[in-house]
């Protein structure tokens, strides 16, 4: 085992470990920063697969705005402490369910794995000018979805501003 | 110096990858030497500052104009128990201070001093640098909320809003500057400036007016300081720490008040350029303790502004700004650049 497998290894135990805790974490305020900590995790990998770029845009969008929005929502809210919502009630349904989920996304990534043509061998050279490369790409095969991506997010902050907005008078 | 340094380690049998660890400690260990001492002739300064403008001498009784008042702050501080509150959340009130300080200390990883003077040059150096930066909320989140207390908590809720709110022009004004050189990496945005033969500040005022009072507001300084105003909040979120993790988050207030001063001067101010009669480091030093200066300035002449004022102010005044100044920039690198 080289030390980039190593290393490979254990970011996956800390952010499926991280992801873990943010499941069967108590505290709500807990789980979020479990979260902050597997879109970390998730970072390294990036990182380890020369993608500086997309890693530190990970960091930057998930860790410092995403954790804390969601953090900030949670100091909003009441009743964040003790155990979560719907936990004393126990139906097949609730034990079916995740167990059911994880087993189609299992699958799902198999299926990619295997079919969808994503087993292959990495590229001999990696591009150095990661931010020059992604960008030229943006705006030139993927500006559809690229435009269509900022829609949605538009649409949704319009949405979020009617919500939140006072009827006048 | 660092060839001799790599012949040596040759000489012993090292091999490249362990002789690359050791190169990481070594600078890792000038950076922390460098924060630590900077902050401790920082927190001098400040007083001592804050005294001239409030027309009373500051600290005067340790040594030559009273320098050595902060060392001995210091000592006092790492002496002092280590008190945690009985209702705080442990793990998160011990973690936070380290999470803060790891934020502080990582953005020192790209900023270039001289040509040669850096850690390491990213080609991703603003976005690493905004990244990095980003772990400071939350820190401070997990200060506030750990601590238990309703004070801490509401300086920490304000904390994130202030912060993830200016966070928005921050980057408008920062992309700016990136676009005009043309790359992301510091090393060649001073290049750039160096190349076209005009510092940024030149072309882009406005970019600079917006960078200057975000970062203010980012490093949670007088006139923007909410999230620890003492006359309302004791002291926000950092109301339950003594002793030497309280120190740590005013380690690292001076350190990203230094990082700040870096990024100004190499983002719009020439970083090391300037005329030959001074070494570039020196023109660096310059620029860097100037803003830190005017910082300092700032915070000791304006009063504390209203949170409410605060947020208008960011998503009315700044960000249409910044949007503007973004679009202007890209417009004209696009027709004549």
């Amino acid at each position: 085992m080289t030390v980039s497998d190593v290393l490979f290894l254990a970011i996956c135990l800390i952010t499926l470990v991280a992801a873990w805790r943010v499941v069967v974490s108590a505290k709500v305020m807990h789980a979020a920063l479990w979260l902050g900590l597997t879109f970390f995790g998730v970072a390294a990998v990036f990182l380890m697969l020369s993608a500086d770029f997309v890693a530190a845009a990970q960091v930057l969008v998930y860790v410092g705005a995403i954790t804390v929005l969601l953090i900030f929502g949670i100091m909003l809210s009441e009743g964040t402490e003790g155990t979560p919502r719907g936990s004393e009630r126990s139906s097949l349904g609730r034990k079916v369910a995740p167990v059911g989920a994880a087993a189609g996304f299992a699958a799902l990534m198999v299926y990619l794995y295997h079919q969808a043509g994503l087993r292959q061998p990495p590229p001999a050279e990696v591009a150095t000018d990661t931010p020059r490369a992604i960008g030229t790409l943006l705006f030139s095969d993927f500006v559809i979805p690229f435009e269509v991506a900022s829609l949605v997010l538009l649409v949704g902050m319009v949405g979020a501003i009617v919500l939140a907005m006072r009827e006048e008078g | 110096m660092a060839q001799a340094l790599n012949d040596l380690f040759a000489a012993w049998g090292l091999s490249g990858g362990f002789v690359n660890v050791i190169w990481a400690l070594v600078k890792a260990l000038l950076v922390l030497g460098f924060i630590l001492l900077n902050a401790l002739l920082l927190i001098w300064a400040e007083r001592k500052v804050a005294g001239h403008i409030q027309q009373r001498p500051g600290p005067n009784r340790l040594g030559p104009f009273g320098l050595f008042q902060t060392f001995a702050d210091a000592l006092k501080l790492l002496f002092k128990e280590d008190v945690i509150p009985a209702a705080a959340d442990r793990v998160l009130f011990v973690l936070a201070p380290i999470v803060t300080f790891a934020s502080g200390v990582l953005v020192y990883v790209v900023i270039p001093w001289t040509p040669d003077i850096v850690v390491r040059d990213l080609n991703i150096g603003l976005i690493y640098v905004a990244a990095a930066s980003s772990f400071m909320v939350i820190s401070f989140l997990m200060a506030g909320w750990s601590s238990n207390n309703k004070w801490s908590l509401l300086g920490a809720m304000r904390s994130a809003a202030q912060l993830v709110s200016y966070e928005v022009p921050l980057a408008l004004a920062v992309v700016s500057t990136a676009i005009l050189a043309g790359s992301l990496s510091l090393y060649d945005i001073v290049q750039a400036q160096a190349e076209w033969g005009v510092w940024f500040i030149v072309l882009q005022p406005v970019g600079w007016l917006v960078f200057l009072i975000a970062t203010l507001v980012e490093l949670n300084r007088g006139p923007f300081d909410m999230p620890e105003s003492e006359s309302e909040l004791v002291a926000g979120f950092n109301t339950e720490y003594s002793g030497m993790r309280w120190a740590i988050f005013f380690l690292t207030e001076y350190a990203s008040l230094t990082a700040a001063g870096a990024l100004n001067a190499i983002l719009f101010w020439g970083g090391w350029l300037g005329p030959s009669f001074l070494p570039p480091a020196a023109w660096m030093l310059i620029k860097v303790y100037g803003f830190v200066f005017f910082a300092m300035w700032i915070r000791w002449t304006f009063p504390r502004i209203r949170v409410d004022h605060l947020m208008g102010m960011g998503w009315k005044v700044l960000i249409p700004a910044g949007v503007v100044q973004l679009l202007a920039t890209s417009a004209i690198v696009l027709i004549w650049g």
